[in-house]
């Protein structure tokens, strides 16, 4: 009886080294150990052993029965990994290929300029407020201390719809409406489209600006250089310096002309800011006393500063365009280059 | 302006400041300097020397070889020009000499001859009798005997000068002139300013009042008007020194007294006019407003039809010249001109802002008057003229002068100092203020805390404490100034708007699905917007017009972005950027009526647009999506919009309001446009949008409960809208959580204007669903769908 055990396990061992997949490990399984399998029939065939030699043959068979389960499970294992790697030895792609191109979308560079410029301010408390683009001559001109006949007129050259109805010349309007429709302390900044008659590489008959306007007691040109320097560090680099040179509009006194130090060559003097080593990036002032009163505001009481900002220019100066035409011209190939 | 650095030294002693040194402390002091002109730019190494004698020419008939000295050496030069003599004193450019005419001249040889340089010609020097006399002879410019031989003749010409360029801001019209610069300059350096030489003999004892009677019918228009006369003129050519300065500014010397005029206003910025006084008929001079239909001959000899609200000069019978922007043909200066009137006047700039505009005639003088001009100057302007007659002895000055009119005093401005620091941010030491002002000639004085200051009458533009405070920190400089940053300043807590913020959102959503932002111009022209309609007769009547565009392409203000996405798209696909997924936000501008008495209606729009493959579909559910992230469960529904494909287009809704319309471009559209490909375009109304949005988040508990799919494969007629059939689908199945289309199918198995969609149901209810749960009302469903819409259970 022991010989045939033997000769079983023998057999069995044989028929697993010879399998070569998962199915035929699972029919030497059946065939051996299954219900009818040749173990299982030893097992039934004890009822036949004499007393003595039923736990001997007993013990053989149960043996024999977890050794060749043992094997079976380490061989089927085995096996599994087996199919496994060669799957994934089949499985495979060209990773260079490059299947899905130009599918990202870009904001347009002026937006990202000025989300740039907005995402600045913000956060030292200014508001946006936007304003109309078709507004009254009083918004534009007479409320912003500029009258008619006023010279300052022939500084932008309007486009008018009716004698008193006109593309707005610059976002300064909403400084009046603000002040309107609000009370000190106000920080608002107002980003929108503006218009001149006026078309060459650097003028565009529409442009846009960001204008700023900050109310309070005890305001003065001090703060206008802190937050704008404030303001140009973060646009520009850490070390930005700002510079005041003296101007004129009729809606700010003192005016100022407001020249960052170049962001390319860091004031040493290059194309960028044709060797200067500044580049002019705004203007901006107090504001005039007959604004504030015109608006209701206690010029004695309260001061402020207001600035405005050319969306259009700070985009060439951070990418480095030569013309601006090619804000409004739209080519993918322009737009495309903003997709950081 | 231009300032000739000669004739600010006349004025001003700017010690050894060069030009550069000097435009970097005028731009710090506000005005920026344009351009700093050399006047003998391009000519170099040409000096003055004498022949010493002449010879023919061995070889050439034309041509004569002369031995020049040149100072330091004898040149042999040969020369065709045959004015030349023995004895002459000439220009003569040596070897590697350069030209302002461009010429580069170097040692060779003529005919076989050496020639060591050129003699030079006025034409070949850029010079005129202006700068010259004797330049415009034709041959060899003859220069004076007593020239120093060897000298450069950019010396010789008086062109070793330095022109700089200044634009001057619109408060300043004071600026405007030489002597105006020069007084500012004076006050940035902190030196003296030369007064003017006013000072003139009377010689005619007659008086003023015997040559001619002036009266201003219209003073608000002419609010001042002075006139003096000089008898006795001789008119001839003006003398070197003028004609150069003249030149200089870029003016051609035409005679003396019209030079004198000319002088004036450069010098001082006070347009004058010199009258014939011949010509004034029954010596009288009215100013007054033309009569209507009423013409004038100008200077420039067109004649002009002068409107009612036009200033006229004019004697007892007819206008003699247009108030401060140009005489008439017949008042000027002649050759045989014996008396002259000098008229020095102050006309409204709004006046002849208008005059001028209307006419379309500009001239320095209009210009000048349109800055505005201060009348205190204008009666320097008159003195000055005078002086200038009697130094170039070309006249008599007759006794007396006119004047009308109130002419401006010294005004006074005082406030506490305080101010500044509390305008500046800074302290300026009192004896800096008093020492800025001064400088400036603003008399200023300190009493206790009190600023007092008496303005000068040409300084119009200082009214109020702030103009002093800039004028100080003007010259103080503002590198005084230092950051601060808003430290006395109460806390706001700014942020964006709404608005704003949900503008942003669009946008990043359009753009993280592979579109591309665009910014157009907000209007355009006839063209661009007729060819929005399939017959190019689109009704723009309603578009606002703007009076003055840059030309008809820029005349109408937009009612729909659609227009320019088109020529965008069309614009991409002529440089072959295929491929396009673009979109704009922006305004367009309402209104219903014609011409505006209000401000319109600014209403954001958004424009999408996609030539990509399957683009209907694509941007139509990139929309809804979109939609979607705004809380607007948006749905749509067949649409008529004339540039969109009649079938291939749709109306999106938010209940019962049209948010916008999304479709692909009419074929003949798209034609109208050049544009080469199937587009899909859609335009939005963002105010609408932002008006139903609902961004509310609230959240609501996750299903339990496991759901049933079902699939069902319809058959419909081919024209069946999918969305019929899922609305009846949620309306009756109550368990159905959602329903989509996953396929849709036509072909020879359906049957003809046939097709059969295929539909994935999703059922959930409130317990886990057995199937008996649903099977009443799927029947239900069915019947209806049926019943309703003819549609079937494929089999």
């Amino acid at each position: 009886m022991k010989d045939r055990i033997d000769g079983l396990i023998a057999r069995c061992r044989g028929e697993i080294a010879t399998c070569t997949c998962v199915q035929s490990l699972t029919e030497c399984k059946v065939k051996f150990l299954g219900k009818n399998g040749e173990l299982t029939a030893i097992l039934r065939g004890m009822k036949d052993l004499s007393p003595e030699d039923k736990p001997i043959i007993g013990s053989l068979v149960n043996k024999a029965r977890d050794e060749l389960a043992n094997e079976l499970t380490i061989a089927e294992q085995s096996l599994k990994q087996a199919e496994l790697n060669s799957k994934l030895n089949n499985e495979k792609v060209d990773i260079t290929w490059v299947k899905n191109t130009d599918k990202s979308g870009t904001l347009h560079p002026l937006t990202k300029i000025q989300n740039l410029i907005i995402d600045s301010f913000v956060p030292m408390g200014f508001e946006v407020l936007e304003g109309p683009e078709i507004e009254t001559e009083y918004y534009n001109f007479e409320a912003l201390n500029v009258p008619a006949d006023h010279p300052a007129r022939d500084m932008q050259d309007t486009f008018y719809i009716t004698q008193n109805i006109l593309l707005r010349t610059h976002t300064s309007p909403n400084q009046v409406r603000t002040m309107e429709a609000k009370k000190p302390p106000i920080k608002m900044l107002c980003p929108g489209r503006t218009y001149r008659a006026d078309y060459d590489a650097s003028h565009s008959p529409v442009f846009h600006q960001i204008e700023g306007l900050v109310i309070d007691e005890n305001l003065t040109l001090c703060d206008l250089m802190g937050t704008l320097e404030c303001v140009a560090r973060k646009l520009f680099s850490a070390d930005t310096k700002v510079r005041f040179r003296p101007s004129y509009f009729p809606f700010t006194e003192p005016s100022v002309e407001v020249d960052v130090s170049c962001c390319k060559c860091g004031g040493v003097g290059c194309s960028v800011c044709k060797g200067t080593g500044w580049v002019e990036i705004l203007g901006a002032g107090m504001v005039h006393p007959y604004v504030l009163e015109n608006c209701g505001i206690d010029s004695n009481k309260y001061t402020g500063f207001a600035f405005g900002l050319g969306v259009e220019r700070m985009a060439m100066i951070k990418y480095g365009i030569t013309d601006i035409r090619l804000f409004f011209e739209n080519d993918k190939r322009f737009l495309k280059q903003f997709n950081k | 302006m231009k300032l000739p650095i000669s004739w600010l030294k006349e004025y001003v002693d700017i010690g050894d400041i060069t030009p550069i040194e000097l435009c970097e402390k005028l731009v710090n002091a506000g005005f920026e300097v344009e351009e700093i002109i050399y006047r003998g730019e391009g000519m170099s190494n040409v000096v003055v020397g004498r022949i010493l004698d002449i010879s023919k020419h061995p070889d050439a008939d034309k041509l004569l070889v002369c031995r020049i000295d040149i100072g330091k050496e004898v040149l042999q030069i040969v020369t065709g020009a045959p004015n030349v003599f023995i004895g002459a004193v000439v220009p003569v450019a040596t070897h590697n000499s350069y030209l302002p005419c461009g010429k580069h001249i170097t040692r060779g040889r003529l005919r076989g001859v050496e020639s060591n340089g050129m003699l030079c010609g006025g034409e070949e020097l850029c010079v005129t009798e202006d700068i010259y006399h004797g330049a415009s002879v034709d041959g060899i410019l003859i220069l004076n005997d007593n020239e120093i031989i060897g000298e450069d003749m950019v010396k010789v010409l008086g062109l070793d000068d330095y022109v700089l360029d200044i634009s001057i801001t619109a408060n300043r019209p004071d600026c405007g002139s030489v002597y105006g610069m020069c007084r500012e300059i004076a006050g940035i350096l902190g030196n003296q300013c030369k007064e003017l030489d006013l000072t003139y003999n009377i010689t005619v004892d007659k008086d003023i009042k015997q040559y001619v009677n002036v009266k201003v019918y219209d003073v608000d228009l002419c609010t001042n008007y002075a006139m003096s006369v000089v008898d006795n003129v001789t008119i001839a050519q003006s003398p070197l020194w003028l004609t150069r300065r003249l030149s200089a500014v870029g003016l051609r010397g035409i005679n003396n007294l019209v030079d004198i005029t000319n002088y004036v206003l450069i010098e001082l910025g006070q347009p004058m006019h010199a009258f014939d006084y011949a010509d004034i008929t029954d010596k009288t001079i009215i100013v007054r407003r033309a009569n209507k239909g009423e013409n004038i001959t100008l200077l420039d000899d067109k004649e002009y039809s002068l409107g009612e609200q036009m200033l006229v000069i004019a004697d007892k019978t007819k206008p003699v010249g247009l108030a401060g922007i140009m005489g008439g043909v017949k008042s000027g200066i002649k050759q045989d001109t014996k008396t002259v009137a000098f008229e020095s006047a102050i006309f409204a700039k709004g006046s002849i802002r208008h005059t001028s505009k209307d006419l379309n005639v500009r001239s320095d003088s209009s210009a000048r008057f349109e800055r505005g001009l201060d009348d205190y100057t204008s009666l320097l302007a008159l003195d000055r003229a005078l002086h200038l007659v009697q130094q170039l002895k070309c006249g008599q000055v007759v006794k007396g002068q006119i004047k009308i009119g109130e002419y401006t005093g010294l005004r006074e401005i005082k406030f506490d100092k305080s101010r500044i620091v509390k305008l500046l941010g800074i302290e300026v030491p009192d004896k800096d203020i008093v020492r800025i002002l001064n400088g400036l000639g603003i008399l200023a004085t300190i009493e206790k805390t009190t600023l007092n200051c008496i303005i000068p009458p040409y300084r119009a533009d200082l009214t109020r404490p702030c103009d002093l405070i800039e004028e100080i920190i003007r010259i103080y400089g503002y590198s005084h100034i230092t950051p601060t940053l808003l430290e006395d300043c109460r806390i706001t807590i700014g942020g964006r708007s709404s608005v704003d913020t949900d503008i942003n959102k669009i946008k990043g959503l359009l753009v993280s699905c592979g579109y591309n932002e665009i910014v157009t111009y907000s209007f355009g022209g006839r063209l661009t917007y007729e060819k929005l309609s399939v017959d190019k007769n689109a009704d723009l009547s309603n578009n606002i017009k703007l009076l003055n565009p840059l030309g008809e392409e820029f005349s109408l203000m937009r009612r729909t972005l659609v227009a320019d996405m088109l020529e965008v798209i069309a614009g991409n696909q002529s440089r072959h950027n295929e491929q396009l997924s673009l979109f704009e936000l922006a305004k367009v501008y309402l209104t219903d009526k014609l011409p505006l008495e209000s401000l319109p209606i600014e209403q954001r729009r958004l424009c999408v647009a996609s030539t990509c493959q399957d683009a209907f579909y694509t941007v139509k559910d990139d929309l809804l999506s979109l939609l979607a992230r705004m809380g607007i469960d948006a749905s749509v529904t067949s649409c008529q919009c004339e540039y969109l494909h009649p079938n291939i287009s749709a109306s999106l809704m938010c209940g019962d309001r049209v948010i916008g319309s999304v479709g692909l471009v009419h074929p003949t559209v798209a034609d109208n446009y050049n544009i080469k490909s199937a587009v899909c375009v859609a335009e939005l109304d963002v105010d609408t949008i932002l008006s139903v949005k609902d961004d509310n988040i609230k959240y609501k508990s996750v299903p339990r409960f496991p759901a049933i799919e079902r699939d069902f494969a319809l058959v419909a007629d081919i024209d069946m809208q999918s969305g019929k059939i899922i609305e009846l689908i949620r309306k009756y199945c109550k368990h159905s959580e959602s329903a989509r289309v996953f396929d849709v199918y036509c072909g020879d198995q359906v049957g003809n204007n046939k097709k059969s969609i295929a539909i994935n149901v999703v059922f959930r209810g409130e317990g886990t669903l057995t199937d008996s749960d649903i099977e009443g009302e799927i029947k239900k469903c069915l019947s209806e769908l049926n019943r309703q819409l003819n549609v079937v259970l494929r089999v």
